[in-house]
């Protein structure tokens, strides 16, 4: 009784960081917004140049890329998809699963490399693999795959949980730090109770490596531990973003019936996701898997789902890292992250942005939409939370991107990538 | 509750819900089909707009993990939203669907198969 009021304590006190003063919402610059691509499937994340280059991801389809004259050009496709430049027949999508992240190098004019992250049946059981690209000189193709990380863990079979079908959980968001120059892959817990805080399996982390896949040497997990893991103890992570002026990475996190999250990182912190049975007071679990528990089928009051199956177990991991954001409680599917940038965006320049596809389940609220947080200085805290007031229809925001022209691009599961522009 | 967005879904949501009350009868006409000629297309879009299209998409071409509907046909649509009506359960994704198939009546199966199946 007494954890179950320090988590409501906890949970209310989080949600109450979240009630919006009238000052920010005032401040939202006006939008205009045009479509950028349509029709497209499932599209899931976009990398740019400078010059408006824009890599871009579907899903089950595979990788293009759309020139700055509106030309898009098909560059790799997925096992059994035709149409494309190349195509790498062990690259499969189900479920949750298929191509993911995309982020381009740094130094892409020197080496014309680029990194996409998808799933791969190269090997059973079947792993997500973080591939590195060469994007020919004139964007017609790609080669000289490496696989720079092979073993981020897939589900390969269906479980009685809800989205229990093969594929669940992959993280997927893969982005460079320009503060530390690493590249970030973000990673999920495939519905397995172990995993998330397992020191070896690479699922429901926050990978931090070179572009050869080594180990960041700055990395400092605990003792045994993959010394490519920066954080660990995630649910799903979709969404990595990093704070401009301190290059802190900041993670937004897809929560199970509750507790969406974003929570500022700290190198070798645990994220305090524990959906193991027969732990923290809880029994057996469905599948060895209590991350939906208890009545995982039927709508719940979500603080209190939050006290049984918290997202962050104080209790049990007093040092987590603790969510400044938490979306009042409710799950809605948290999937990505971006920091707006330029003048243009008025008093939101440098603001957090926050993409939300929606569900509504046993009372959640839909709440497809773009939040926009206001972070202290440092980016440690958050200061106030508003809703952007949107230029066209909501829809399954799966990426948002702060293109190089200073406009937030966002991608829509539906199939379309939107341009907002201040 | 800080987000208005959000409670102005909840409250359209509410008010929307343009469902007559549930009939556990059936869909089929006497020759044993589903009764298109009698169905109010634009009831079946306004009722998907509001309860399908945030996870089947706006064209019913399924997104992320939720099953695509474009191509099938009336029937099987029908039949399905019928018996998700009745509790039957089909596979991870029934939690999230049996719940909005649980307060559609007859004429709303029928609207929303027939809208469905138009999808091109």
């Amino acid at each position: 009784m007494t954890n179950l009021r320090r988590s409501w304590v906890l949970a209310l006190a989080v949600g109450a960081m979240v009630a919006a003063t009238p000052g920010w919402a005032q401040d939202a610059p006006s939008l205009k917004h045009s479509v950028v691509l349509d029709n497209l499937e499932n599209p899931w994340d976009m990398a740019f140049l400078d010059d408006g280059t824009m890599f871009y991801t579907e899903k089950c389809k595979g990788l293009s890329v759309r020139m700055p004259s509106g030309e898009t050009k098909a560059l790799l496709g997925m096992g059994g998809v035709d149409g494309y430049a190349s195509r790498a027949d062990d690259l499969f999508c189900e479920g949750q699963a298929g191509m993911m992240g995309v982020a381009v190098d740094p130094k892409f004019s020197d080496n014309r490399r680029i990194y996409v992250y998808s799933t791969s049946k190269m090997s059973t059981p079947h792993t997500n693999r973080l591939m590195r690209l060469v994007v020919s000189d004139d964007f017609s193709n790609v080669s000289e795959r490496t696989d720079i990380v092979d073993d981020v863990p897939y589900k390969m079979k269906a479980s009685d949980h809800p989205f229990g079908g093969p594929g669940a959980h992959n993280g997927g968001r893969v982005r460079f730090n320009s503060a530390d120059g690493y590249l970030y892959l973000t990673t999920g817990d495939t519905h397995n109770g172990v995993v998330p805080q397992s020191p070896t399996m690479m699922g429901s982390k926050v990978i931090r490596i070179d572009t050869d896949g080594t180990p960041a040497a700055e990395n400092t997990p605990p003792v045994g531990f993959d010394k490519r893991t920066y954080t660990y103890g995630h649910r799903n992570v979709q969404g990595i973003a990093f704070h401009p002026a301190t290059g802190t990475p900041i993670a937004a996190e897809h929560g199970p019936w509750h507790s969406d999250e974003v929570t500022v990182l700290r190198n070798g912190g645990n994220a305090g996701w524990d959906p193991r049975p027969n732990m923290a007071g809880r029994g057996d679990c469905p599948g060895n898997y209590c991350g939906y528990s208890p009545n995982q089928m039927v709508g719940e009051n979500r603080f209190a789902r939050a006290s049984w199956m918290p997202m962050t177990d104080f209790i049990t991991y007093p040092n987590a890292m603790p969510p400044i954001w938490n979306n009042n409680g409710w799950s809605q599917g948290t999937s990505s992250a971006a920091f707006l940038k330029g003048e243009a965006w008025g008093e939101w320049d440098g603001a957090m942005v926050v993409g939300i596809m929606g569900i509504a389940f046993g009372g959640t609220p839909l709440g497809q939409r773009i939040e926009v947080l206001k972070l202290s200085e440092n980016g440690s805290e958050l200061l106030d939370v508003t809703t952007m007031s949107l230029p066209m229809e909501p829809g399954r925001f799966r990426s948002l991107v702060a293109g190089p022209d200073g406009s937030l691009y966002a991608a829509v599961d539906e199939g379309t990538i939107h341009k907002i522009t201040p | 509750m800080s987000n208005p967005l959000s409670l102005l879904i909840v409250i359209s949501a509410t008010l929307a819900l343009n469902v007559t009350t549930p009939a556990a009868g059936s869909t089929e006409n006497a020759e044993g089909k589903v009764d298109t000629a009698a169905a109010d297309i634009a009831a079946g879009e306004k009722l998907y707009r509001k309860k399908c299209r945030a996870c089947h998409g706006p064209t019913g071409k399924g997104v992320s993990s939720y099953p695509k509907l474009l191509g099938q046909s009336v029937e099987y649509l029908a039949d399905r939203l019928e018996r998700y009506r009745k509790g039957e359960r089909f596979g991870p994704n029934t939690p999230l669907m049996a719940p909005n198939a649980k307060k559609l009546s007859d004429d709303d199966i029928v609207n929303l198969s027939t809208f469905i199946a138009s999808f091109e």
